[in-house]
């Protein structure tokens, strides 16, 4: 699902350039995120993911291009554009010595909010982030997966239109991950659009409607997952083994309609095809008819991981 | 939205608020807040003006009979005498060791001898009990002419001096004794009258905890900025001014309520006088003004708390120190005197000493009130500048 860019883009994102020093940290990155739309900044460290948020939040300068939020330009002066957007920061930023509601509150009341709204919107995100029953506590004496959801819920305290993740789950026990990874689903199931940075693949995978790979402050690709997959050739793998002869069945296999390459042996097989899950029947069924007894099939699909690979010679994550 | 005057207010507000409720929740600032300013009133009360039941008094200069009789004198009534050199004793008075100094000189020594009309130096001290003190001395010096007059008497008719001592008991009246003038002339006493007890301690420790208490903020405007808890404001509809508003506020509202507490503590408890209510805490808010922005250029100059904490205490001591906080001004050097005018302390300290000593309204510390208002405008804006530049620096 390819967006047009459209006049109701929640953020337009031109040609951001980011110096520091000799190091060119972001380097001509373009992007639009669509209402509702949630977006994924892929890359690995030190790619330039959080420089570039840092531009679009309107906290540091860009030195050229331009940010739009909600069509109106941001920059580090402007404040207007600001009530649309929740920042949720790398770093936790919250006070130690408060509890979970008093930073709630405070926060809120900062973005607006105020009286029985506030309270009341304040214990829904307190529901919502799973902190119910310590909103008490300090939030010093919280687990680290209880600060990071503390952290993401006061940047969603104000219902922004664009949420903005960076890397949320780092650090985070896979429990407190999956219920981060599930309430950003919530959030963008109820309209929300959300720009989620991370070197997680299959967090990207599983929550962006639309990706963009970024490394050394470019952005290499971009588009929805599948999209990027077939940058790859976009080609899937089905591994055969058997007893009988699987070298004899392999011209039958390649006669098959989607099937690009046979590699075949006498006990194994390997098929380059185009849609592997729905071959595979007819890939069975063609095998089984040459008289060959299969003891395994295996399939294999290229991953965000080897569209990384691909594109910059490098592995996301070493 | 949060625009416009009425939003900024309520942001800068609510960033203050932020800043009061860390404050108070850490729980080391209990002691240093509450009690600490008042153990220190209580001591330097102690040594500035003593509440010893027994007299002090220093009889310095000519030795000789007056000297000698005036001793006797005194030691009968039980107060203690001490014999230190004048320059000396008038030390020892301004620190509140001793209530009364007595100079004997040696034209008042060789006009007793002769019962010619004598003149006696005496300076008073500044503690409450000085007054009485100074009425025993007053009643020695008396004893001792009278019965110099009724000696000299019985001399001028033939009685051997040793003899008409003895002879005096019965023969103690129809002798004028010569008048003794006692004047009160040292400057320095009456730099310190109409103060009370613990009255000098504490305005000097009002402004030494005032000051600090505004410093210690400047760790946490640091924490502040470590945390993020800064880049995320200004991320939402906060903008640098309010923050700075609100950073400045809060400082200034912990200064304030450090202030007010130790005037309201030293005055329930110690029956510190602060005079005039009025111009007393608008000497007060100004300077707490002065601290709050001496807190935000220290937390956006320096880095890490630690150096923060430490800078502002030690920058909280020497400048208290060096504006008589701590040792009266009145007791420093000329060239000192001069120096510790930099101090926002000295300012206030001078602004204190007119309204509880001398009874001054708003109109005779407006002076200082302006050196106050100037030094806190330099200070907020520096302080806004440097805060907006380390803002920038950060993300
Ligand atoms: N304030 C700064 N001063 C100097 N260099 C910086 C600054 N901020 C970022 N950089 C550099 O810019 C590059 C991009 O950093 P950035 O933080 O944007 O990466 P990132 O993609 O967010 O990485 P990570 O996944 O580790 O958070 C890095 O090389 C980093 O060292
Ligand atoms: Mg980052």
């Amino acid at each position: 699902m390819t967006t047009v860019p459209s006049a109701h883009d929640v953020l337009v994102v031109d040609s951001l350039v980011r110096r520091f020093g000799d190091l060119t940290a972001v380097d001509g990155v373009s992007f639009r995120i669509a209402p509702g739309e949630t977006y994924g900044l892929l890359g690995p460290n030190g790619a330039g993911k959080t420089t570039t948020i840092s531009m679009i939040a309107g906290l540091i300068a860009a030195d050229s291009g331009t940010v739009k939020v909600a069509g109106q330009r941001m920059t580090p002066a402007t404040t207007e554009p600001r009530r649309h957007l929740g920042l949720v920061p790398q770093e936790l930023a919250i006070y130690p010595e408060l509890s979970a509601r008093e930073n709630l509150t405070l926060f809120g009341r900062l973005q607006g909010l105020s009286g029985k709204a506030l309270s009341a919107r304040v214990e829904e995100v307190l529901e919502l982030i799973g902190l119910a029953d310590r909103a008490k506590s300090l939030s010093k004496e919280y687990s680290g997966g209880m600060k990071r959801r503390l952290n993401i819920g006061i940047g969603l305290l104000h219902q922004p239109t664009l949420l903005i993740l960076d890397e949320p789950t780092v650090g985070v026990d896979p429990q407190s991950r999956n219920q981060i990874l599930e309430s950003v689903e919530a959030l963008s199931a109820d309209g929300m659009a959300v720009l989620y940075t991370t070197h997680y693949m299959e967090e990207a995978e599983r929550l962006c409607d639309r990706i963009g790979i970024i490394d050394t402050g470019r952005l290499q690709a971009e588009g929805t997952r599948d999209e990027l997959i077939r940058l790859t050739g976009g080609v899937d793998t089905i591994r055969l083994s058997g007893s009988g002869d699987l070298a004899a069945a392999a011209e039958r296999l390649r006669a098959l309609e989607g099937v690009e390459r046979v590699e075949a042996d006498r006990r194994t097989a390997t098929l380059t095809v185009r849609d592997a899950p729905v071959l595979v029947a007819s890939v069975v069924g063609t095998v089984a008819g040459s008289g060959v007894t299969l003891a395994d099939v295996e399939i294999s699909r290229p991953d965000l991981e080897s569209v990384f690979l691909h594109l910059t010679g490098k592995a996301l994550r070493d | 939205m949060n625009g416009g005057a009425a939003g900024g207010l309520r942001n800068a507000l609510t960033v203050a608020g932020v800043e009061l409720r860390l404050f108070l929740r850490d729980r080391s600032n209990i002691f240093f807040v509450f009690v600490f300013p008042l153990l220190l009133v209580l001591m330097i009360g102690a040594q500035f003006g003593d509440s010893a039941t027994a007299g002090r008094v220093a009889v310095a200069g000519a030795d000789g009979g007056l000297r000698t009789q005036l001793v006797a004198e005194l030691e009968d009534e039980d107060v203690v005498v001490s014999d230190p050199e004048w320059d000396a004793a008038l030390e020892l008075l301004a620190r509140g060791r001793l209530d009364v100094a007595v100079r004997v000189s040696e034209a008042a020594s060789a006009a007793h001898d002769a019962g010619e009309p004598v003149v006696l130096e005496v300076v008073r001290g500044s503690a409450a009990t000085a007054q009485v003190v100074e009425q025993q001395v007053r009643t020695a010096t008396e004893a001792v002419r009278s019965s110099r007059g009724q000696v000299l008497a019985l001399t001028d008719r033939g009685v051997p001096a040793d003899r008409a001592a003895a002879a005096l008991d019965t023969a103690r009246e129809g002798v004028e004794p010569p008048d003794l003038e006692v004047t009160n002339v040292d400057e320095l006493s009456q730099q310190f009258e109409g103060l009370g007890q613990f009255d000098l301690g504490a305005s000097g420790q009002l402004l030494l905890f005032t000051f600090l208490a505004c410093l210690s903020g400047s760790a946490t405007l640091i924490q502040a900025r470590r945390l993020g808890v800064v880049a995320r404001m200004l991320a939402g509809p906060v903008s640098t001014a309010q923050l700075i508003a609100g950073q400045t506020l809060g400082r200034w509202a912990i200064g304030l309520f450090q202030g007010a507490y130790i005037m309201v503590a030293t005055s329930v408890l110690f029956g510190v006088s602060w005079g005039n209510l009025a111009p007393s805490l608008l000497v007060l808010a100004v300077f707490s003004l002065v601290a709050a922005g001496a807190a935000i250029l220290l937390g956006t100059l320096l880095g890490n708390e630690g150096a923060a904490s430490g800078a502002g205490v030690g920058l909280g001591l020497v400048l208290a120190a060096l504006g008589g906080s701590m040792l009266p001004r009145e007791l420093f050097p000329d060239t000192m005197r001069t120096v510790s005018n930099v101090t926002p302390h000295a300012w206030a300290y001078e602004a204190f000493a007119e309204i509880q000593r001398r009874g001054g309204g708003l109109v005779d510390v407006l002076p200082q009130l302006g050196v106050l208002a100037g030094m806190a405008t330099v200070l907020l804006l520096l302080g806004a500048w440097s805060l907006r530049r380390s803002l920038a620096r950060a993300m």
